[in-house]
């Protein structure tokens, strides 16, 4: 059937069973809109106040489902104002595909208004991009560009289209996509090499991370750990890929992780890297690093394999099947006086917090008190800085998809738009977003978003008046010089949420914490709770930047 | 241990490939010093033939990187002792009446021809192994080297076997 290029662009994206987009309209897309116009019955567009806010959403909504996220964004700087969020799920192999207009092809090439080189632009920071100068083309670019966000690694593809090609008429035929499956490119020998390995250990570790929730492959993992009896440690993007409340979970490692963790990966004699990276934040040292333990690698990408660590052992492909594989391939052991030293380092380690106080409230008690109220389902989004290394340390996950939070990129200004992709994708599941007023004062403007669409998120403001992860930076490595980190801003986020049509509340210490979060979350609608805390409550404990765990930081004021 | 190695690329001759590769260079600290690019011989499809500088996991990490890009279909290492490897060279040398034989006894024993004469130059074409390139620059750069243009490398495998064996 004869069809324009904007309503080819919306059967491919029916093909691929998308249902909701993520955008804001332009004049570049105004072809795109009009499809979306008449096919507003299958496909539901959520309109965000700003490009950032609606790729950050589509990562949310990708993140909490599994399914690739779509944003959709004109030409010029609303395609510039995409970069973020792509380089965001870029950096989190979170699969997405961006959609961005460009000037007719006549005007390419001549800097016409609103004409940038999307392309040129985003391919650091993309799997691949394509821009379609030819209608022909079109509904095969858009097939092959799920394809790659979803396969293998997953991640971001950006596809920039002339605005007279989704004006311009071709014949359309419908395609059932192909099922995508990941080639296991290790052989039989190297999953006995590897297991070999595993059988003699004495004191062995999982490092997991964002891999085994991108695989999928809790359930295998559970399985791997549980059969050759393994404590496991969790990067950030890990969490939710194996339950906390489980005997053998240590929890986070790394910079902000525990002394258990640490200690553990110290003193382990192998290490068992399922879908995790050695980025500088876990690995702050890489050549001591596991200084005395074996190091098996799983992982779909090749290119991760001695990238930062060096690897003793290799198994490419798809964890599900890595790890099955491995399973297989292991004896069942117990390792009884390992756990018991790995649980003894957990007794050991305590966290200094700032002293009781009426007129402040302690991060940890606010993140207590709300998982008392969320079940092991709800979603956890958080924005970047001091709370979220907070939540990341103190809230129990028990499920993947149950936590967005930007890794890799360090993004503030990530986690509105990331609950709003989270709320549309789950509106059986309450969202709870964890800020601070740095991160939120980024992005707040999509508060109209979330009042548009009625979203019943919690946004939890840690409101320390300053800009607290790089201030505690300047206290330990800059003599306490607080360079622009202590704005003070006066922001009444309680009355800010109300001018916005969302409900703003107000917790100013533990007492109150309790009472306030259970109000908030029984109105089941938008709503922003200004919660204070003080500006001299730090992250600990803290192994500093290219260091192990012998130096860990504890205590500071 | 640093050294130079060859890689062979095949890559689909897309808009914008030449840059989706050599973005890689800098984004992932690869050493380059020399990249040539030609048609492959295959409909779409061009051959890359790029000298990195790096040790053993540094050249795998390249390799690895480089199949990350969809529009790379092959990359592998030719290593110098089994590949055919050449570059032409066209160099402009001073001369004046005491050095004209003297420059043309280095030339012929590189086998370059002589491709111009002007007032005061000579301009040759030579083609070789790198290190024949660089030895005849060397042994001519006491006469006053004018300007000079190398093409870079190609390499092929020697035998049989073929970088465009695509299935």
């Amino acid at each position: 059937m004869q069809l324009t290029g904007a309503e080819i662009i919306a059967e491919c994206l029916l093909e691929h069973g998308v249902d909701t987009v993520f955008g804001y309209p332009g004049g570049a897309v105004l072809n795109i809109y009009d499809a979306l116009y008449k096919y507003s019955d299958k496909i539901t567009h959520i309109l965000t106040s700003h490009e950032q806010g609606a790729a950050h959403a589509a990562d949310g909504y990708a993140r909490t489902t599994g399914k690739c996220g779509v944003v959709i964004a004109t030409s010029g700087p609303g395609a510039t104002n995409l970069v973020t969020g792509i380089a965001t799920a870029y950096m989190d192999s979170i699969p997405m595909v961006a959609i961005t207009g460009n000037v007719s092809n006549d005007l390419l090439a001549r800097d016409s208004f609103q004409e940038v080189d999307i392309c040129g632009i985003t391919m650091p920071i993309t799997k691949h991009n394509f821009i379609v100068k030819d209608i022909n083309d079109l509904a095969n670019v858009i097939r092959k560009a799920f394809r790659i966000a979803l396969s293998g690694r997953k991640g971001p593809v950006l596809i920039d289209i002339p605005k007279d090609v989704t004006g311009a008429k071709c014949e359309y035929i419908y395609e059932k996509p192909k099922e995508i499956t990941n080639k296991l490119v290790s052989g039989e020998q190297d999953f006995l090499n590897a297991a070999k390995v595993i059988n003699s250990a004495k004191r062995p570790i999982i490092y997991m991370g964002g891999g085994v929730i991108s695989a999928d492959a809790e359930k295998e993992l559970l399985e791997f750990a549980e059969k050759i009896d393994c404590p496991v440690a969790t990067s950030i993007m890990g969490l939710g890929g194996f339950p906390s409340s489980h005997r053998l979970f240590m929890g986070t490692i790394g910079m902000h992780g525990g002394y258990e963790t640490g200690k553990a990966t110290d003193n382990a004699d192998i290490i068992i890297t399922v879908g995790a990276r050695f980025s500088d934040r876990v690995a702050g040292d890489r050549e001591k690093f596991g200084k005395d333990a074996s190091i098996i690698q799983l992982d779909i990408d090749k290119a991760e394999i001695n990238k930062n660590v060096k690897i003793n052992y290799s198994l490419i492909g798809d964890l599900k099947d890595t790890l099955a594989g491995l399973t297989k391939a292991v004896n069942a052991a117990k390792h009884v006086e390992w756990t018991k030293q790995v649980e003894q380092w957990g007794k050991n380690s305590s966290v200094s917090q700032t002293p009781d106080s009426d007129i402040y409230a302690h991060p940890y008690h606010i993140i207590d008190e709300v998982r008392n109220l969320t079940n092991d389902d709800d979603i956890i989004v958080t924005d970047v800085g001091q709370h979220q290394m907070w939540v990341s340390q103190r809230y129990r996950f028990e499920k993947p998809r149950t936590w967005c939070t930007s890794g890799g990129l360090g993004t503030m200004g990530y986690g509105l738009g990331a609950a709003i992709g989270s709320a549309v994708a789950n509106p059986k599941k309450r969202i709870v977003l964890f800020t601070g007023d740095g991160s939120f004062h980024m992005n707040l403007n999509e508060l109209a978003t979330v009042r548009s669409y009625n979203l019943p998120i919690v946004v939890i403001v840690m409101n320390n008046t300053v800009l607290g992860m790089v201030r505690q930076w300047q206290k330990l490595f800059y003599g306490r010089r607080f360079s622009q980190t202590d704005p003070h801003r006066k922001t009444d986020f309680a009355r800010l949420a109300e001018s916005f049509g969302v409900c703003g509340m107000r917790i100013n210490n533990d007492s109150e914490a309790a009472e306030v979060l259970k109000e908030a979350f029984a109105l089941n609608a938008p709503t922003v709770i200004d919660c204070r805390i003080s500006p001299d409550e730090n992250v600990l404990p803290m192994i500093p930047p290219g260091k192990t765990v012998d130096d860990m930081i504890t205590e500071m004021e | 241990m640093i050294h130079k190695q060859i890689i062979g690329l095949l890559v689909h001759n897309h808009p914008g490939v030449l840059l989706r590769i050599t973005s890689l260079f800098t984004r992932r600290g690869f050493n380059i010093d020399s990249l040539t690019v030609s048609p492959a011989g295959i409909d779409g499809y061009s051959r890359m033939t790029i000298r990195i500088n790096g040790n053993d996991d540094q050249v795998e990490q390249f390799i690895n990187q480089m199949m990350k890009i969809v529009d790379v279909k092959k990359a592998e290492i030719l290593p110098e002792d089994t590949s055919a490897v050449s570059e032409l060279i066209l160099i402009k040398v001073n001369y004046d009446n005491t050095n004209p034989n003297l420059v043309l006894d280095v030339t012929s024993a590189y086998h370059a021809s002589l491709v111009n004469i002007g007032k005061n130059s000579m301009t040759f074409r030579a083609a070789g192994t790198p290190g024949e390139i660089d030895r005849m620059v060397s042994e001519l750069t006491k006469y006053g080297i004018l300007e000079m243009a190398r093409t870079g490398i190609a390499a092929l495998e020697k035998g049989d076997a073929c970088l465009a064996d695509i299935q």
